[in-house]
């Protein structure tokens, strides 16, 4: 769920064609030039909007001018995981992807990636341990190699709340005050009643629902599972903890009502806009947007502060990309070299791309590379305080994946409707988790 | 999506009989005719070799993917781990699975409604609408944009019209007539009534445009002859047009039925089957199943299921009509 440009359904389907259109004639342009040249190219797939696939060209051209390894690179920005599937489908995987580590579990178990072997990738030991985490799958063997990290933090705007008179919010009760006021007081002084407090991509399609409630859920001492010994989990989603987060989070759109309208069939691409357009002030995403939002919003119109700690503490949800070298390549050497660069301080300082925006990578994975020296902005250094000290990752059960989607149509379902009784539903949600558990043998 | 096909359905059929009546129907000079036996052996694969490239890209595009489909639709689809044969249990769980079931029951909802409502609402069009006057060419041309607006376009717009919030375009509207404002798709108990609106509003003018055509071939003797007899209107209109158009209707029916069934587009792009999976149909659930969840047997099964399903419709309509019009 890291990228800023997921499915987009509403641009997915005229796009697609043209899409479909265009790699193919991309495709078979590469192929007859590799045909020509007498050395296949490396195919490299990145989930990427165009401007983030141009930092990533920079980054590949210098990594062919040093090892003269030709890469071939396909940046998708659209319906990334589908394409993945019809290349698995149709055993024509492209040799190296970068995408984010919601991957790693239905690409370990379909068996898109093998093991990798730590050692014998040069430079791994520059990367920091915090970073193999997402990387390492439910069996504790590592499946990727990561790229980048990041931690979620929340967009405020500062215009509005100063305007307001208001604190940056130390807690829930402060976070919901600011939001009810962004939304009664007319932060934007244009006389009319058409703010909102918070923006939440609540559309339980790829499961935004879990994506967005999970920082809170965290916060509020919840949890999706338990570990309960090596590789074994029991629910912990109907845990009075959880209970309290989520009947305080159904809050938020049934009692407070301080979220956008439509919330809960947004995707974060239709999502973005409301915050860049003045519509609603308070919005929790990845640091990948800053880049988006200087642009649009103004980089003095908005701050970025971590999330208010809750009850539970001030725990939240930290992703990464990670590189996965991907089954039935020809070319496990070029694969290989291709990830070495990428961790390198070298590729890594490329990909952070400098002080310019859309930097693929957020926050550098390789020890030596100096963020703030590279970047000049100090919201970047507090997402790396972030991420240091209070992010986690989703539950490393082996394929996440329905776990996600099942939350999400379940949390989904009870922001929509206000007299649900969260208690029984978690409850039920537990029970689906037992069965998903015990499919995927790792009940505790 | 489905407009789309169901159009083009039409524009071959009616393509085709002129192109038909080219190659059989005008009279050949005498002397052509008397030559062709012993022409014959020699061309009779002429024929094949003209489709040829039709039945290659069918071959290759269709009838290779469909019976790679069902053949998928039998296996736990893993690509790289071997498919794992488990016969039946795909399409078992189709049938238990809770979300499938629901998905289901919004599906015949949602064709049954949104057929019923496209075909009243175009049977109105076409009677206000029938004529020769240049005004209601202008008329009827407009109130047939929406079918040849793409659906995603389509989509899109009406997401905008039904935005929540007091300053959403239907509920400044609604805000006016002193009513509202509604929550339209953010409630999931009137969410698929909204979309199915959405899908009245499309398909509407393409039913009124084949009525139209319906109702050109009634003989006006007829409504004269109904009409001296003393029948009131609504009388003309049960008992002259709806009798004359019912080839129309069942044509109209069939069409609205499969393409009810396969509903994808303006339920992807209005809601992607939510809020609380209030709007989830059988082919958004199979899109989520195949590509989300990556379960590609699973999604197979069900996509063989809606598919017999639609050849059983088309059969029975096929055999009742062909029955009623002997």
């Amino acid at each position: 769920m890291a990228t800023p440009l997921r499915l987009t359904r509403r641009r997915a389907v005229p796009g697609l064609a043209v899409a479909a259109l265009t790699a193919t004639a991309v495709l078979s342009g590469c192929a007859s030039k590799a045909d020509s040249e007498g050395a296949a190219a490396l195919q490299l797939w990145t989930r990427s909007t165009p401007a983030s696939a141009k930092v990533y060209t920079k980054v590949i051209a210098e990594f062919t001018k040093k090892t003269g390894v030709k890469v071939d690179y396909v940046p998708v920005y659209e319906n990334f995981e589908q394409k993945i599937q019809q290349a698995a489908a149709a055993k024509k995987l492209p040799d190296v992807v970068i995408n984010d580590s919601s991957l790693l579990g239905p690409a370990t178990t379909q068996g898109l990636v093998g093991t990798i072997d730590k050692a014998s990738i040069a430079g791994s030991d520059q990367i920091v341990d915090r970073a193999w985490g997402q990387a390492t799958g439910a069996d504790g063997k590592l499946h990727a190699i990561p790229f980048s990290t990041q931690a979620m933090a929340l967009f405020i705007r500062k215009d509005w709340r100063e305007k307001l008179g208001k604190d940056v919010p130390k807690t829930w009760d402060d976070l919901v005050s600011l939001a009810k006021a962004f939304q009664a007081e007319d932060p934007d002084g244009n006389g009319q009643a058409d703010t909102y407090g918070m923006l939440v991509p609540g559309s339980s399609q790829r499961g935004y629902t879990a994506w967005w409630a999970s920082s809170f859920l965290w916060e509020g001492g919840g949890d999706f599972l338990t570990q309960a010994g090596p590789g074994k989990f029991t629910p912990a989603i109907d845990s009075p903890r959880s209970v309290d987060a989520v009947t305080k989070l159904q809050g938020l759109f049934c009692k407070d009502k301080v979220v956008v309208p439509g919330a809960l069939t947004l995707i974060t691409d239709d999502a973005h806009p409301f915050f860049e357009k003045g519509q609603a002030g308070i919005y929790l995403t990845g640091p990948y947007m800053m880049g988006r939002f200087d642009k649009s919003l103004g980089k003095d119109r908005y701050e970025v502060v971590p999330a208010p700690a809750g009850p539970g503490g001030a725990t939240v949800l930290g992703e990464g990309e990670n590189i996965y070298l991907m089954a039935g390549s020809a070319q496990q050497d070029g694969q290989k070299k291709l990830a070495e660069f990428l961790i390198s301080a070298d590729g890594q300082r490329l990909g952070m791309n400098g002080t310019q925006p859309n930097p693929v990578v957020r926050i550098p994975v390789n020890k030596n590379v100096d963020m703030l020296a590279e970047r000049k902005d100090d919201r970047w250094a507090l997402i790396a305080k972030v991420y240091q000290e209070s992010a986690r990752t989703f539950p490393q059960v082996p394929n996440w994946q329905p776990f996600r989607q099942k939350t999400s149509e379940t949390l989904n379902s009870l922001f929509a409707t206000c007299d649900a009784d969260v208690r029984g539903a978690l409850g039920k949600l537990a029970a689906d988790y037992r069965t998903e558990l015990a499919t995927q043998k790792v009940a505790g | 999506m489905t407009a789309r096909a169901g159009g083009t359905a039409i524009a071959d059929d009616g393509a085709r009989s002129p192109g038909a009546g080219r190659a059989g129907a005008p009279p050949r000079p005498a002397a052509d005719h008397r030559r062709r036996p012993h022409r014959s052996r020699g061309l009779r694969l002429v024929p094949w070799l003209f489709l040829a490239p039709a039945l290659i890209l069918f071959l290759y595009f269709k009838y290779i993917p469909m019976a790679r489909g069902l053949w998928m639709s039998f296996f736990n689809v893993r690509p790289f781990l071997g498919d794992e044969w488990i016969g039946l249990a795909n399409y078992g769980r189709v049938f238990t699975d809770e979300s499938f079931r629901s998905a289901m029951g919004h599906t015949l909802v949602l064709a049954t409604a949104q057929t019923a409502g496209a075909m009243i609402l175009g049977f109105v069009l076409a009677l206000l609408l029938e004529g020769k006057a240049r005004t209601l060419w202008v008329v009827r041309s407009a109130a047939f944009l929406p079918v040849v607006t793409a659906i995603a376009v389509v989509g899109e717009v009406w997401r905008l019209l039904y935005f929540a919030g007091d300053q959403g375009m239907l509920n400044t509207l609604f805000g006016l007539l002193g009513f509202g404002p509604e929550k339209f798709l953010d409630d999931p108990r009137t969410a698929l009534w909204w979309v199915i609106l959405v899908g009245v509003w499309k398909h509407a003018p393409y039913d009124m445009m084949i009525i139209l055509a319906g109702l050109a071939g009634i003989d006006r003797q007829h409504y004269e002859a109904a009409a001296l007899e003393g029948a009131s209107l609504l009388q003309r209109i049960r008992h002259v047009t709806i009798p004359a158009l019912r080839p129309v209707i069942t044509i109209l029916v069939t069409l609205a039925c499969i393409r009810g069934l396969r509903v994808f587009t303006e339920v992807f792009v209005l809601t992607g089957g939510g809020p609380a999976g209030a709007t989830d149909v059988v082919m958004t659930r199979i899109y989520a199943l195949g590509f989300d969840a990556g379960d590609l047997g699973f999604a197979s099964a069900a996509s063989v299921l809606l598919f017999l399903t639609t050849l059983v419709l088309t059969v029975a309509v096929t055999v009742y009509r062909r029955r009623r019009e002997i």
